[in-house]
């Protein structure tokens, strides 16, 4: 890594997953600004909060991490609220003014996943000005070392992470009162048996009390991330995280592709909004409220598991790309005895507490030995979603019938083998929300919370969501949608379905999933704009002066 | 107006070229021609139905009739005619990520031409040059490119196995079975409509079917 980014700058939800720093509980607010001047002074309030991405540890440079952090965010209509001059507002990308729902038909967020379907919250926002979300603010507790590694005393520690969330919560509280009515929390996310709450909360799902890395499928999440310039505690994790290149190495992607003011992968600045203070270490959030429908997930996973040849775990992951157990990635282990052969090298690797050598067995691989997605198949969600450089590819032909069900890389064809994916990738943050009471239902109140950020709403997230996610043409799947996510269809005559792709030399025949039904829906959300430590002062002291 | 009809969108792009400088073109295309390995990123693609380069000469408009003005042209152009599937958007960023050079190679002699990266003159350069398409006929508007390849594989294939199969025992059947599926594993994508270009032209789209009847009052 070359450059340094200015991690004072930075808020801290852009460059850490906060999951993976020992915070497993959070809690997300929403307000309303019914009064521009108050708004600033709230705003002002929160800044000397906010949570910033330095480096924590001892050290000169290093401060202890905080048993709550504070993350501020603004919709469109906020930063409209706040007064921002019209020349800087228009600089704003028109994704990002349109916001979530208006974007729906590009989403693909139809039938049960329709705007009429999401939370009362999200149901109102952008009808009426009383009703616009204008600020997002995340409180995420830090849990502290538990006392022993039993069970009880890491619950127990889990519960005090929720405590400081609570602390974090009623100083928010507090800054709102200071407001006077010039800025109004907004209510009504759905929580247990239909209540509506004034916040969202989210935490790790818990095994016997202890955090795990899973969501209420029963994958393993929170592995793959992109990794880009600058970001020193990521400096050990760029293999398998950031782009492939010719010679089989990784390097990290260009800082422009997740923050604004900095050269993206087309040698370029982002487009964003003037002055350069404003934009510059900013990014955008998208938050995604995703509900999972685990009784139909855990049906139809039934039903196929038992017919299919490898079985029902196998199946599962297929799905994903990985393995729901440890989160194996199946292009590394995708038969019996390729995954007991990985199973025992993790185990090693973490009884001698080698963290980084586990991780990059779970996270550096790419599909180049797997063209044909006989392993990982091209529906698949990490295959979708992150293609890494399989999407330069060509077909095999086989004398005398020529043509057969196989693909190999088509190496040199593009400048560089990540071409198609290296500008669509998006940070992902956020945790589960809710818990799975029955998992014969649907109807619970459990899911995920995604925030993805990227530097282009449009280029990044709208172009995965709706090239990749719900529909397949890039992949030679026609309008064959990802397995896990795809909006797929509700009609008798036209269903979804997907193929789960074979060896080509082998006897085997591919593997149909027939009449998929949708395994997830969205429940709202919105666009959002991460601004840097120097411009939530200067939004809060109304010096944003483009000219 | 519309440059888009089902899954396909028509580019035409025209550029001024030094006449004295369009020998050096044509030696670039020849050579192209001859050497396919220089299109062999274009192909990776996959989401072009057919593409052209032609140059026209400074005399070399059509002159349809003795009443057209004769034009006094300083250049000779250079007309790129492409059918491809996705957005323009889509399109344009895909060549620009995984062809710059062949690009560059292509337009370096084209007045003006920035280079294509970075991306936003490259862009602005395609748009401003661009004409937009005024009628736009496609037979099968549900069909990719992709889908217009696996659809004959598909034929083929069956017929093969139709013909190879009649006298097979059962056993050999389920095997021939499993290989004509696995030999067409990658060509059985669904074929609905095209996921919405923009949002532009999705509202064009809406209003069109409102005005022929087809939606109800309230949602045009
Ligand atoms: C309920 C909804 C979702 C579930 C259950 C889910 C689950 C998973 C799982 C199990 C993994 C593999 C573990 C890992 O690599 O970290 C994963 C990876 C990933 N997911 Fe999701 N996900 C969901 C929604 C989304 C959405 C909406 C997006 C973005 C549009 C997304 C983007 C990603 C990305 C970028 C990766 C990493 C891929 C890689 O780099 O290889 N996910 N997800």
């Amino acid at each position: 890594m070359t450059q340094q980014l200015d991690l004072l700058d930075i808020q801290g939800n852009v460059l850490r997953a906060y999951g993976r720093f020992r915070y497993p509980a959070a809690r997300y607010v929403f307000f309303n600004i019914r009064d521009g001047a108050r708004g600033r002074d709230f705003v002002a309030a929160l800044t000397r909060r906010v949570t910033t991405a330095v480096q924590w540890g001892e050290g000169p440079d290093k401060l202890p991490a905080p048993e709550w952090t504070l993350n501020v965010a603004f919709a469109y209509q906020g930063l409209k609220e706040l007064d921002l001059p019209r020349e800087s507002l228009i600089g704003f990308s028109p994704e990002f003014v349109a916001g979530m729902k208006d974007r729906r038909d590009i989403l693909g967020d139809d039938g049960p996943s329709a705007p009429e379907h999401w939370d009362p919250i999200w149901q109102r926002n952008r009808e009426t000005r009383e009703h616009d979300v204008h600020v997002f603010v995340s409180i995420n507790g830090l849990m502290p070392l538990p006392k022993d590694a039993e069970p009880a005393a890491i619950h127990a520690a889990v519960l005090e992470a929720q405590v400081r969330v609570e602390a974090g919560y009623r100083w928010l509280q507090d800054q709102l009162a200071a407001c006077q009515g010039g800025v109004v929390q907004l209510g009504g996310h759905r929580g247990d048996d239909g209540d509506l709450l004034d916040y969202q909360d989210v935490k790790a799902v818990l095994d016997n009390g202890v955090p795990t890395s899973k969501e209420h499928f029963g994958y393993t999440d929170g592995i793959g991330d992109p990794v880009f310039e600058g970001v020193p505690y990521d400096a050990d994790r760029i293999n398998g995280r950031g782009k492939q290149l010719d010679n089989g190495q990784w390097a990290p992607l260009a800082a422009g592709e997740f923050l604004l003011g900095h050269t993206d992968e087309a040698l370029e600045y982002p487009p964003a909004p003037s002055p350069l203070l404003l934009s510059r270490n900013g990014t955008y959030m998208i938050y995604r409220k995703l509900h999972e429908n685990v009784g139909t997930f855990e049906k139809y996973l039934d039903e196929h598991g038992e017919r299919y040849q490898g079985g029902k775990e196998l199946l599962a992951a297929k799905f994903v790309g990985r393995w729901r157990d440890n989160g194996a990635p199946i292009v590394k282990a995708w038969d019996a005895a390729s995954k007991a052969r990985f199973d025992a090298e993790l185990a090693a690797l973490e009884k001698a507490h080698d963290s980084h050598g586990a991780d990059q067995l779970l996270s550096n691989f790419t599909y180049d030995e797997d063209m044909s997605g006989g392993r990982c198949p091209f529906s698949a969600h990490i295959r979708r979603i992150n293609p890494r450089a399989s999407l330069e590819l060509t077909r095999d032909e086989q004398p005398p019938a020529k043509v057969c069900g196989g693909f190999s890389v088509s190496k040199g064809a593009f400048d560089t083998p990540g071409a198609l994916s290296n500008r669509r990738r998006i940070l992902r943050r956020g945790l589960p929300y809710g818990e799975v009471k029955d998992r014969s239902r649907d109807d619970g109140n459990h899911g995920i919370v995604i925030m993805m950020l990227n530097a282009d709403i449009n280029r990044q997230f709208e172009f995965v969501q709706q090239q990749w996610i719900n529909y397949g043409n890039d992949f030679k799947a026609g309008n064959d949608k990802e397995i896990l996510l795809g909006n797929h269809s509700q009609s008798e005559h036209f269903p979804s379905k997907a193929v789960l792709q074979v060896d080509p030399n082998s006897d085997e025949a591919p593997y149909i999933l027939p009449r998929l039904p949708r395994f997830v829906e969205t429940r709202g959300g919105d666009y959002f704009f991460v601004p840097s430590l120097t411009a939530l002062r200067m939004i809060a002291a109304g010096t944003v002066d483009p000219t | 107006m519309s440059n888009i009809a089902g899954k396909a969108y028509a580019m035409n792009v025209i550029t001024p070229i030094r006449w004295y400088t369009v020998w050096l073109n044509k030696v670039i295309f020849w050579a192209a021609l001859k050497n396919p390995s220089t299109l062999k990123g274009l192909i990776t693609l996959s989401l072009i139905h057919y593409a052209r380069w032609v140059i026209i000469g400074r005399n070399q408009f059509p002159h349809v009739h003795p009443s057209q003005p004769k034009e006094d042209l300083k250049y000779a152009y250079m007309l790129f005619f492409s059918n491809f599937n996705g957005s323009w958007d889509q399109y344009v960023d895909s060549f620009t990520f995984a062809i710059p050079s062949g690009l560059d190679m292509f337009w370096k002699w084209n007045i003006r031409y920035p280079k294509s990266v970075a991306l936003t003159p490259f862009h602005k350069y395609i748009r401003y040059n661009q004409l937009d398409t005024l009628h736009y006929y496609n037979a099968y508007p549900l069909a990719t490119s992709n889908d217009v390849k696996s659809a004959r594989i598909v034929k083929a294939k069956l017929l093969d196995f139709d013909g190879a199969t009649r006298e097979s025992s059962d056993g050999e059947f389920a095997r021939e079975y499993r290989k004509l599926l696995r030999d067409l594993q990658h060509d059985l994508g669904d074929m609905y409509p095209t996921p919405i270009v923009s949002m532009s032209a999705y509202q064009v789209e809406r209003r069109q079917r409102w005005h022929d009847g087809q939606l109800d009052g309230s949602k045009h």
